[in-house]
């Protein structure tokens, strides 16, 4: 029988790029997937005449037409072909006042706010709009920046040695912004609380708020988007996965779908070969996996053939956010319904540890409402748009509700998110839903195969955040031939971070096999 | 300009040699963590569900009504939820060959809970899968089906509160289900079913839909009937399923949504009477009506396609060339020669078939063109739906 160099267990992001490093390199690569089509979360659905996008907000590092962003770079790389529609502003956050509120303003909508802040690409715009919000934050913010600015350049020189003696007098700088939050790396900057709050409006896209955050990885994640803006691809994530599906198959690479791992069959105390769907066995040198660690310990290992320290990892890290999405075909576009921004984050407060600690709960008022026509004028037919409204939780959100109510409780959820976005941008959505479709955890749960349905893997705090789990990744590996890639491991979810994560996974192996291990 | 350097540098290797601390000290049982999210999930998606026959009812001369209760013994201990509306693929084997049909639930959501799916099926002329059914679904007789699946629900955020339901035939079924979760208070619409048969003899279900009318003021009845009325029956309507008939039940100044479900032909006679009312695409819902027959009756379809086509067809590492007609669609030629697919609705929708096509050409009708925009570009087709134009090869995931 055919034996494999590498087996990927996973065609989500990370196990794409993963299988196309690998096949491109010449190994004889096999990639299983469960589901019937690639992507994991990066994906898209039909329903009547509307194509949806699932999960995608944005990619940052899609770079200018002047300078080629990292993920565009590693799709030219792979040879994956993607049609990328870049967009030039960032986020815009709108937090509707409550009584009592002293500074609230009534907004270009005819609402009382406390903050409408609609921010711009380019460092320097993003930091002369803060300041003009709330006087006073410019050089705090100019001077984060300056210090992602040189952080990124010393990056470079983990590619690039011969940059390093340039980059070492920031050497400091960057210790501090990794054992530091977000919070103690904004204060001894001197940006005020209120400017603080807009700044951490992405704390969401990672997950972890800004007295857990570690500053570096937040500044990483900052300084891509408002730097030159992002991207999405025009045919949905569909577009992305199936491109780089037909990079693997191009390069001689196998892809199974609705091919289940099961097992891991083990010899000689490492992994030798995999059970497809409970019957089929298939054999390979070297493992990647895009599953989740919690999912492939209890599903496909013998108790007695797990690493103790992968169990305790288990025990140790916190698993991190869910999300719940309210896909919806208008039949009305963006102008008639009144929707003049990409993406509109509502918060019921602007402090991001309060939105964490009330994510704790369901719908808790957090909602961000994003319109793909902003970015694709005719990702719908004319005279229609598409808007997908999504909010995050923590934990076990999902307790008490039984099969039998989970419909109704769906759709509870799903009104609480539409009307929380009808009375703070004060326009009308529900008479003109034309489709709906809605995701809560179990629907995450269901296609990505991971506790409480996280697309993120685990928390980045700062204990366990990007630059310990980097630097740490090889001491983490279970075995000495299989490797994890994807929101589990070094940066967390996001479409770049789970690529990125799976083009190293694949790297490792195809250096492992040319030195003949 | 402002700076860090009031913050300590030197934590940076205690923070690396911390976090290994803080594995080594966590506990090393494999812990079962509290996650309703996942079993909600295993529990309304299935991969498979292994039933049994419990009761066989005829409704009609061509008409039975199934009873199927979850087998213990072969893995299923309670039947998933579902909402009304919703369908279950049924795979057999019939003589070698894999052959898959989805059939709407007839029965309530609320049955599902005390272990019971109705299917009610009706037997088609030359249709395989009705006739082994009848043939072979006898009390005790094992059945393997999908989980609920399809998108022809009421949803409260988009559908109008009044519902016209237009039934032709066996088309019943869903709404029989919905009426139920009316009555059981599991839904909340008004619906007015007009529900077009032959004669009154011919009217499935009638004892059934007249007590639910009984039993729930949300819920009124209407016959269309073809051919003949009944003499001393009040409310029927003669003839078929018109603009002006459905306007004479339709509230007069709220909006109102129209769900149909019934044959192909019923379809296209209706779908031109909605037309001139003029309503919203989104007040308007079908359920699929099954596989698509005879694409060379459409007036896009090529001309000068061979009749007999080659594929090979790829399932994992093992690939097959086998031979079949340009008027069956890939799936049915895939299935003929004995090869299972992955199948759920049969009608181009689900895309639970998706395939890559590698090379050669097919013919999709207009209307069963449910893919996704960057199938197109990179060559991927549902096979259920797809006609082969040329010899073809094709790439499909194993069927589970």
């Amino acid at each position: 029988m055919k034996k494999y160099d590498v087996i990927i267990i996973g065609a989500g992001n990370g196990g794409l790029a993963a299988a196309a490093t690998c096949a491109k390199a010449g190994l004889s690569t096999l990639l299983l997937e469960r589901h019937n089509i690639p992507g994991g979360s990066a994906s898209s659905f039909v329903r009547g005449r509307f194509e949806f996008e699932p999960s995608l907000h944005e990619l940052a590092s899609i770079g200018s037409p002047e300078e080629v962003g990292s993920i565009e770079e590693m799709f030219c790389r792979m040879g994956a072909e993607v049609d990328w529609c870049k967009h030039d502003s960032t986020f815009r956050l709108v937090v509707p006042a409550k009584e009592g509120d002293k500074d609230a303003f009534l907004n270009e909508n005819g609402v009382m706010v406390t903050v409408d802040a609609r921010m711009p690409v380019g460092f320097q715009p993003f930091a002369r709009k803060l300041d003009e919000l709330v006087p006073g934050s410019y050089d705090s913010c100019m001077a984060a920046f300056d210090l992602s600015t040189r952080m990124f350049k010393a990056f470079e020189c983990l590619d690039d040695p011969t940059k390093l003696p340039g980059s070492l007098k920031d050497v400091p700088d960057i210790m501090r912004m990794v054992t530091h939050t977000v919070k103690e790396g904004l204060d001894a900057l001197g940006m005020p609380k209120k400017a603080q709050d807009i700044f951490n409006t992405y704390w969401c896209y990672m997950g972890s708020p800004a007295s857990k955050f570690d500053f570096l990885y937040y500044m990483c994640v900052l300084h891509s988007y408002v730097k030159s803006g992002t991207g999405i691809p025009r045919l949905r994530s569909h577009e992305m996965s199936l491109s780089i599906d037909k990079v693997i198959r191009d390069n001689g690479g196998d892809i199974w779908y609705n091919s289940e791992v099961t097992k891991v069959i083990m010899e000689n105390g490492k992994p030798a070969g995999v059970v497809i769907n409970g019957e089929k066995e298939v054999y390979g040198k070297y493992f990647i996996c895009n599953s989740s660690p919690n999912a492939v310990w209890n599903d496909l290992f013998d108790k007695k053939d797990i690493p103790e320290k992968q169990l305790k990892m288990l025990n140790a890290r916190k698993i991190a956010c869910s999300l719940t999405t309210v896909y919806l075909g208008m039949n009305k576009t963006k102008e008639e319904l009144g929707i003049k921004d990409y993406s509109i984050f509502i918060a019921p407060d602007s402090d991001s540890d309060k939105q964490y600690e009330a994510a704790q709960n369901f719908f808790s008022g957090f909602c961000i409402i994003n319109c793909l026509n902003e970015i694709i004028p005719d990702c719908t037919p004319e005279g229609t748009s598409q808007l997908f409204l999504t909010t995050m939780t923590f934990g076990d959100v999902m307790k008490d509700i039984k099969p039998q109510d989970y419909k109704k409780f769906k759709t509870k959820v799903a009104k609480d998110m539409i009307e929380t976005c009808e009375k703070t941008l004060n326009i009308s959505i529900t008479p003109y839903i034309e489709e709906i479709e809605i995701a809560l955890p179990p629907t995450f749960a269901r296609y990505l195969n991971t506790p409480w349905g996280t697309p993120y893997g685990y928390m980045l705090e700062k204990w366990d955040s990007m630059i310990p789990r980097t630097v740490q990744y090889m001491q983490d590996q279970p075995f000495s031939n299989f490797f994890f890639c994807g929101a589990s491991q070094e940066r967390g979810d996001g479409y770049g971070c789970a690529y990125y994560t799976g083009e190293k996974a694949g790297g490792i192996v195809v250096k492992k096999i040319k030195e003949g291990k | 300009m402002a700076n860090l350097k009031s913050l300590k540098v030197k934590e940076f290797l205690p923070l690396l040699k911390g976090r290994q601390t803080r594995f080594e000290s966590a506990p090393s049982e494999l812990v079962q963590i509290s996650d309703q999210a996942m079993t909600l999930a295993k529990a309304l998606h299935p991969k498979r569900q292994y039933l049994k026959v419990a009761e066989v009812k005829d409704i009609s001369p061509d008409c039975k009504s199934f009873t199927l209760v979850p087998d213990p013994e072969r893995g299923t201990k309670e039947l998933a939820y579902f909402g009304a509306g919703k369908y279950l693929t049924v795979f057999e084997t019939i003589e070698g060959m894999p052959v898959t049909r989805a059939y709407s639930i007839s029965s309530s959501p609320k049955d599902s809970l005390e272990g019971k799916y109705v299917l009610t099926i009706k037997l088609v002329d030359g249709g395989l899968m009705s006739r082994y059914i009848f043939d072979t679904w006898t009390e005790g007789a094992n059945v393997e089906v999908s989980a609920p699946s399809g998108n022809f629900e009421y949803q409260p955020l988009r559908d109008a509160k009044k519902v016209i339901c237009l039934a032709g035939g066996s088309g019943i079924t869903p709404f029989l289900s919905m009426a139920n979760a009316i009555a059981d208070g599991d839904e909340d619409f008004e619906m007015t079913l007009l529900y077009g048969s032959r004669d009154y003899d011919n009217i499935l279900f009638r004892e059934e839909l007249e007590e639910l009318e009984k039993k729930c003021d949300k819920i009124k009845v209407v016959h269309v009937l073809s051919e003949k009325t009944k003499r001393g029956v009040k409310g029927l309507e003669k003839g078929f399923i018109t603009a002006e008939l459905i306007q004479k039940y339709a509230p007069e100044n709220e909006p109102y949504s129209v769900f149909l479900c019934g044959p192909q032909q019923m379809y296209e006679f209706v779908d031109k009477e909605l037309e001139k009312i003029g309503l919203q695409k989104k007040y308007i819902r079908h359920e699929m009506f099954g596989e698509f027959r005879n694409p060379a009756s459409q007036p896009d379809y090529p001309a000068g396609v061979p009749d007999k086509i080659k594929i090979t067809v790829t399932i994992q590492d093992k690939t097959y060339i086998i031979f079949g007609s340009s008027a069956d669609s890939v799936m049915q030629t895939i299935e003929k020669n004995g090869l299972s697919v992955p199948a759920r609705c049969r009608s181009g929708e689900c895309g639970f078939c998706h395939s890559h096509l590698i090379s050669g050409k097919v013919y999709v009708p207009e209307h069963l063109e449910y893919r996704r925009l960057a199938d197109y570009k990179f060559g991927c087709i549902h096979p259920c739906c797809s006609f082969p134009l040329t010899d073809l090869e094709i790439n499909v995931p194993v069927a589970k």
